[in-house]
Formats: C-alpha cells, sequence, structure tokens
C-alpha cells in the first residue's frame, strides 16, 4: 500500500484527506517527514524533510506524528480485507498482504476481475490499495508497486512464465541479497536482476553457495518463499493516539464512537459480533487505565458498545487526562434463529443482544437473568442464568378446553408468594412460650405463637414495607434446619400470619439469634 | 413478514372460491383442502383449520391480535380472553383494610407462566425483587423463556422496561413491589405520566402485551384498561389452621375498549400452589 503511515492516520481521521498533512517521525524539531498529502506535495513537501523546512513550505501544513496503533489496525484491516476474498493471506507488515490467488480462478475468471475486488474490498476497509498478481510474492509486490496500471485498474497482472523478464530491469538491490553475495555480484558487474538471471545456474550455485542460488531463483521468477499464512487473530483491534488528550468525556466518546464503527464494521465483513469489548486508555503524562466488558450475547450495535463504555466511564473516571485508546473486540459467532410458520414469533437474536447489554448496562449483570431454583429449602433462594430462551414450538400450543381457570399450567393452584430482601426484621409479641402440637420429642421448645407485629425503629426499616397490626390467624410453627455445615446455617421457626388490616406474610424466628423476620408477603 | 405471507398468499394458492369482499367465513370442509396438495405436510390440527396460504396469512395476523390468556378467567374475562397485545393494562393491587395481599403478584406470576408456557419470551421487572423462582415453577412457567429484571428505583423500572419492550418480548410484567416504590418521590417531579404514555406506545409499536401491577392508580391515562383486586385469606379450619389460598375479586375499573363491563366483577379463589 503506498504511503501506508499516512493511509492509516487517514483512516482514523477521513476528514484529514483534502487538507496538507504531513505525517512525521521523531520529535520536535528533528521530526522529519515520512509521507504528505497531496495537497501538501503540491506545495513543496517531501519525505525526508526536517518539520520546520515543511512548514517553511506550506505555512497551512497540518502535522500528525506516526501512530503505531493505527497503522496496527490498518495493517489488520487490509489483511482482513484480503482475508474476505482469499483463504490463505500472509501478513507482510508495513502495507502489504500477500492473498494465496489458487482456486480462485472460478470465482473471478479474469485475474484483473480478482484485482479489483482485493481493491474494492481494501477500499472499504478505508484504505487505498494497489494490487499486483504473478505467481510469486517478490513479482507480485513488483508489480504492485509499479504503478503500470491499464485500463483503469488498480491491479497489475504479471502474465504466467513472464516473471523473469517482468523483474528483470529491477535494481539488483530489490531482491535484498546478503551482503557477501551483493559484494561479488558488484564485483562482476552484476546490477540488475535480468543480467543476474542470464548467468548459468549451476555457476551461481557453486560460487556463490545457497544464497546465491536462492537469489538467482528468484530474479528468474521462481520465488521458492512460501506464503506463510495468517492465523486468524483472537481479537480484533482499533484505536489511536489523541492530538490533545482528552480531559473531557465528550470528545473521548465522539472520537471512540469512529473507532467502534470501524470495528463492527471488520467483524460484521466475516460474519460475527464482539463478544467481550477490552478498552485500554493511555494516559497523560504517563499510565494505562484498562477495562472489560463481558456482552450478555455477541453484539455489532455500536450504540450499545458505546453506551456500555459511557457508563463505566461515567461510573469509573480515569483519573488522567487520555492521551490514546485502543479498543480491542474478543469475536463470537451472532446467535441465528429459525423464523417459525404456525408457533409463536420468535425473537430476532441480535435485537436481544442489544437489548441485554443495555439492560446489563442500565441494571448490572447480578440483576438480569433467566431465574433458576437452587437446591435446599430455604425460601426465596434464587440463582441466575444467562437469558438465552430456546426456539418457540412449532406449532402454538392449543389451551385444553374446560380447563378451570382456578388451576395453574400444571394444575396445582395460583397463590404466590412475594418475596422480601433481604428479610424484614421485626418485633413480634408472642404468646407464653410452650411446646405446639406436633412438634417432635427431641426438637426443643419450639417458637411461641405471635399475637402481635410492630415495625422496628425508622432507621432501620427505612424504605421497606410497613408490617404492623394484631394477628387474627397464625398457623405453625414449620421447622427449617439447614446447611449446619456452612458458614451459614438457617435454623427457623415459620409461622404463615394474617393481620387485623387484611395482610397475609409468611414470618420466621431465628432460633440461633432469637429475632423475628418477616420474609414473605402472600399476595 | 407481512409482505412475505401476502406474496406467499399469491404465489401458491389458485384463485379463492368465494366471491370478492365476501366475509371470511369458518374454514372449508377437510375435503377441499385436498385439492391443494399441502395439507398431508401439514401438522394435523393445523390442517384440519387451514385450507389455503390465504388462510394461513388470514390466521397468523390474527394470532397476532389473539390476547395472551393469563389462566385466571377473572381476569381474562373483563379483557376479552387474555392480556391484549400492544396495550398497557394496568393491575391494581388492594387488601381490605391494608395494602399488601391484594392477588396482584400471583396473578402477574400467573400471566407470566401461561405465556412461557405458551413458548412466548417474557420479561418481569420486578422493582420488590419478589419473585420466588420455585414458585414460578409451581405455576407451570418456562423459566428459561422469562427474562428477569430487578431494579433498584422506579426510573430504573421504567427504563428496563421500556428496553424489554424493544427487544421484542412478547409479554412485560412490570410488578412494582409493596410500597413505598423506591424513587416515585423523584419520578412524581418529573412528570409519571408522560413515562408510562411512553411505555404505552412502545408496548404498541412492538405488539407486545404490558402488565403493570402496582398498589395503586400510577399510569393515569396511558393505561387501556385498569382493573383491580381485592382478596381475603382463606383458612382451612380442620384442626389447627393451614392458609389454602386467597378469595380474590376483580373489579373493572376502566374496561378494555370493545369489551366493555358487561362481563361483571369477577371473584376467583386462588388456592396456594401444592408443596413439591
Amino acid at each position: 500500500m503506498p504511503l501506508f503511515p499516512l493511509a492509516a492516520r487517514l483512516r482514523s481521521e477521513p476528514e484529514l484527506a483534502a487538507e496538507a498533512l504531513a505525517v512525521v517521525a521523531g520529535d520536535g524539531e528533528r521530526a522529519r517527514v515520512v509521507a504528505a498529502t497531496r495537497r501538501a506535495r503540491r506545495a513543496g513537501v517531501e519525505p525526508g524533510q526536517t518539520l520546520p523546512q515543511a512548514r517553511a513550505l506550506c505555512a497551512e501544513l497540518a502535522v500528525r506524528a506516526r501512530d503505531p496503533e493505527c497503522e496496527r489496525a490498518a495493517q489488520a484491516a487490509l489483511v482482513e480485507a484480503a482475508g474476505g476474498l482469499s483463504p490463505r493471506v500472509e501478513d507482510a507488515g508495513d502495507g502489504v498482504a500477500y492473498a494465496d490467488a489458487e482456486g480462485l480462478e472460478r470465482l473471478f475468471p479474469d485475474e484483473r476481475e480478482l484485482g479489483r475486488e482485493l481493491a474494492a474490498a481494501a477500499e472499504r476497509a478505508g484504505l487505498p490499495a494497489r494490487v499486483g498478481i504473478a505467481a510469486g510474492k517478490l513479482a507480485a509486490r513488483v508489480a504492485a508497486e509499479s504503478g503500470s496500471f491499464q485500463d483503469g485498474s488498480p491491479a497489475v497482472v504479471v502474465p504466467a512464465g513472464g516473471e523473469a523478464e517482468f523483474l528483470a530491469p529491477l535494481p539488483l538491490a530489490r531482491l535484498a541479497p546478503e551482503a557477501a553475495v551483493a559484494e561479488t555480484l558488484a564485483r562482476w558487474g552484476v546490477r540488475s536482476a535480468g543480467a543476474l538471471a542470464r548467468l548459468p545456474a549451476a555457476e551461481v550455485a557453486s560460487r556463490l553457495g545457497p544464497a546465491g542460488e536462492r537469489l538467482h531463483s528468484i530474479a528468474r521468477g521462481r520465488d521458492p518463499r512460501p506464503l506463510v499464512p495468517r492465523r486468524p487473530p483472537p481479537a480484533f483491534r482499533e484505536g489511536m493516539a489523541l492530538e490533545w488528550p482528552a480531559v473531557q468525556l465528550e470528545p473521548l466518546l465522539f472520537v471512540g464512537r469512529a473507532a467502534l464503527e470501524r470495528l463492527t464494521a471488520r467483524l460484521a465483513a466475516l460474519g460475527l459480533g464482539c463478544a467481550r469489548l477490552e478498552c485500554e486508555l493511555r494516559l497523560e503524562p504517563a499510565g494505562w487505565d484498562e477495562r472489560a466488558f463481558d456482552l450478555p450475547a455477541p453484539t455489532r450495535e455500536v450504540k450499545t458498545l458505546l453506551t456500555l463504555l459511557r457508563l463505566d466511564l461515567e461510573a469509573r473516571s480515569p483519573g488522567a487526562p487520555v492521551a490514546g485508546f485502543a479498543f480491542v473486540a474478543h469475536p463470537g459467532a451472532p446467535r441465528a434463529a429459525q423464523l417459525t410458520l404456525f408457533g409463536p414469533r420468535a425473537l430476532s437474536p441480535d435485537r436481544l443482544a442489544t437489548t441485554l447489554a443495555r439492560l446489563f448496562a442500565l441494571l448490572g449483570g447480578d440483576r438480569v437473568g433467566s431465574p433458576r431454583p437452587v437446591d435446599g429449602h430455604r425460601p426465596g433462594a434464587f440463582a441466575l442464568a444467562p437469558f438465552a430462551p430456546p426456539p418457540p414450538p412449532e406449532v402454538r400450543p392449543e389451551r385444553p378446553a374446560g380447563r378451570s381457570s382456578a388451576e395453574g399450567a400444571g394444575g396445582r393452584g395460583l397463590m404466590a408468594v412475594r418475596a422480601l430482601r433481604p428479610p424484614l426484621p421485626v418485633e413480634v409479641v408472642t404468646a407464653a412460650p410452650g411446646r405446639e402440637r406436633g412438634a417432635g420429642a427431641g426438637d426443643g421448645p419450639a417458637s411461641a405463637r405471635p399475637l402481635a407485629v410492630h415495625p422496628l425503629a425508622a432507621e432501620a426499616t427505612a424504605g421497606r414495607p410497613e408490617i404492623a397490626g394484631r394477628v387474627r390467624v397464625a398457623a405453625g410453627p414449620w421447622r427449617l434446619e439447614e446447611g449446619w455445615w456452612t458458614g451459614e446455617p438457617a435454623d427457623r421457626d415459620y409461622w404463615d400470619v394474617e393481620l387485623e388490616g387484611g395482610g397475609l406474610y409468611r414470618l420466621y424466628r431465628d432460633r440461633a439469634a432469637g429475632g423475628w423476620f418477616a420474609d414473605g408477603i402472600y399476595d | 413478514m407481512a409482505g412475505f405471507e401476502a406474496a406467499a398468499a399469491r404465489a401458491i394458492e389458485p384463485a379463492d372460491p368465494r366471491p370478492a369482499g365476501a366475509a371470511a367465513g369458518p374454514a372449508p370442509a377437510p375435503r377441499e383442502a385436498g385439492r391443494w396438495g399441502a395439507r398431508p405436510a401439514l401438522p394435523r390440527e393445523v390442517a384440519a383449520r387451514l385450507t389455503s396460504a390465504r388462510e394461513l396469512a388470514r390466521t397468523r395476523r390474527d394470532e397476532r391480535r389473539e390476547p395472551l390468556p393469563t389462566g385466571v378467567a377473572a381476569l381474562d374475562r373483563p379483557l376479552g380472553g387474555g392480556l391484549p397485545r400492544g396495550e398497557l393494562v394496568e393491575l391494581v393491587g388492594r387488601c381490605s383494610g391494608g395494602r399488601h395481599s391484594g392477588g396482584r403478584f400471583s396473578a402477574a406470576l400467573a400471566a407470566l407462566a401461561a405465556a412461557t408456557a405458551a413458548g412466548e419470551a417474557a420479561a418481569l421487572v420486578d422493582l420488590g425483587d419478589g419473585l420466588e423462582p420455585a414458585a414460578a415453577v409451581a405455576l407451570g412457567a418456562d423459566l428459561e423463556r422469562l427474562l428477569w429484571l430487578r431494579p433498584r428505583t422506579l426510573r430504573e423500572a421504567l427504563a428496563a422496561a421500556e428496553a424489554a419492550l424493544h427487544g421484542g418480548l412478547h409479554l412485560v410484567v412490570v410488578e412494582l413491589g409493596p410500597p413505598p416504590l423506591p424513587g416515585a418521590r423523584a419520578l412524581r417531579a418529573t412528570g409519571p405520566e408522560a413515562a408510562w404514555t411512553r411505555l404505552a406506545r412502545a408496548a404498541r409499536a412492538h405488539g407486545s402485551a404490558l402488565l403493570v401491577a402496582s398498589p395503586y392508580r400510577l399510569t393515569g391515562s396511558a393505561a387501556a384498561a385498569v382493573l383491580e383486586t381485592a382478596a381475603r385469606p382463606c383458612w382451612s379450619r380442620q384442626g389447627a389452621p393451614l392458609l389454602t389460598g386467597l378469595d380474590a375479586h376483580v373489579h373493572t375499573d376502566r374496561p378494555l375498549r370493545g369489551v366493555g363491563t358487561s362481563t361483571g366483577d369477577g371473584e376467583e379463589t386462588l388456592p396456594l400452589a401444592a408443596a413439591g
């Protein structure tokens, strides 16, 4: 890719493409121009100039430092764009990627068409690209860099068998020979690839060894270096360094949104969603702030990811200006769902994932989920499982005709108890203690019958329901003993009481501590 | 989906033998269904009712307008068969002389159990954090289809309900818990009725049924119907007293449009769920 540092920067800040912009490397007065936009080049700015020289030539010059984070993300996006068309792609770095075209002739009979598609895929990733197609890596790279395009196509195709002829004018230095081999070839007067290719192979091998033999093969267009395919990364990364450290949240989120959009676009190209988002903030003057969000289901909704980020940053400020950031998305396959024709409507997996992420951000992960009972006897005990509803039934089940309306679906009744969490401490006036009928011989003294219930002091029960009144009817006690071997044993006598005001409550007396609690309301 | 169904109806079926403009009557006799050739592939209970792609599209459209039965006849009757989709229904639970045991929570759980057992996804916005999963299972709920949200304040509850409606869940029950409602004072200052109107609009937009179970009237004019429950406990007096259920009385405070008050108030006994 031509001018890769500039292309990477413009991918993050596309609004600068029309400006006179120079990307520099180095600090202060020693900074040198690495690449410049067309407008800056027209003013005379060239790579290698110092920053003062460049400013002198172009007063309106905008300057950006080389950003390794931008370039890393751009390189990954380039490789992914090529990976969308070819299953084997090598990441060569610095804006270069090699894609194996073998087998693609079934999809693209014309190699120029393949080149156009590759360039278009890179364009969609925000990167202008040139394409070279040849039998070897060196010939393909030289073809891409040559810029000798025809018919407006962004691809140069080296005909099969024509690699040697194509590479012949190439200076020997482009073949990257070893120093000793280069020195020997220079003494022989061999200065181009074509001149090297004309030498007999056996003589070159005997005089220059395996290094010379390899160089000779390359000069003849037979590149022995294999394509080293890249394994798909476990995560996708986008980020950039900020021109000015961000002190407030909104400017950071504004720039962060663009990075999230690029990230989700890369995920969408591969049919993936973000299952976990990590955020790295580089702080000014030094330090890092790292945080991570697990999504309940993979999603590509930028709004959802941005909301999670905003809520977390509002709740936990980084504590220092932010000089740069990086987002790392760990991919997951979005859920698929088969729509039904006869049954209830299925939920859209993508919409559900977004909804769950929003609810997580709003309420917290420990307050959203699918309820599950736990093994035990303590009333109100529960567990939370991830909400992942199964597909709806294919046919909507019919309600049995004539079913009693007083029965639940299991025919076992309808009245439920509303749990009070945590249990509400109350003051209970009881009858004289005695052995209740039905208690076992070894059970010990049972709780006395409650006669009246009073709320505790206001500060102890502020914001809780008020339970007060004389007891009209009381049923119990039922003993519950559980978990004596754990750190939170339960040893309780339960009562169902009706107060004269009409409320129905589930009370228990903690036999160990002696206090009374209300842990349920029959409603 | 509506466009797909219409296109399927046009593409698959031959000309409808009924004259144009004729009202959709009962499905033709099963003998006629054999003409289309699709009947053997359909489930028996469906094939007996459907005769053409047009009938299928019509049935599908009608099903989406079918109310969600709660399984409690005293509630379903005044609502014309169940909770209407796309509407907000308020259920106010009172207790004679008190505020806590009106049968409101049981009715809300019954609605959730009926919906999830029928394969619909439902959400419970539980401001009071009162759900006992074991009780929901005893009522017949399919917990895998139930999304349990536990907000801390009324504002969080409203936001969570709106998010659940936007998520496309078929039934959203907002259970506000026993008074005092946390955060209610803060919401009152900013105009609570607008919040309920917004929820009602979201329910209409997504075709979801929305049930708000509250200890006192809250939703104002946003509710399409308002029902009140009051209950008396039922005790077994054979030997030691035993709580057997609630005698709930449902009064229609504001009838659902199109249903009216001809159905009258309902009485329902809500027996205690059996143990184990």
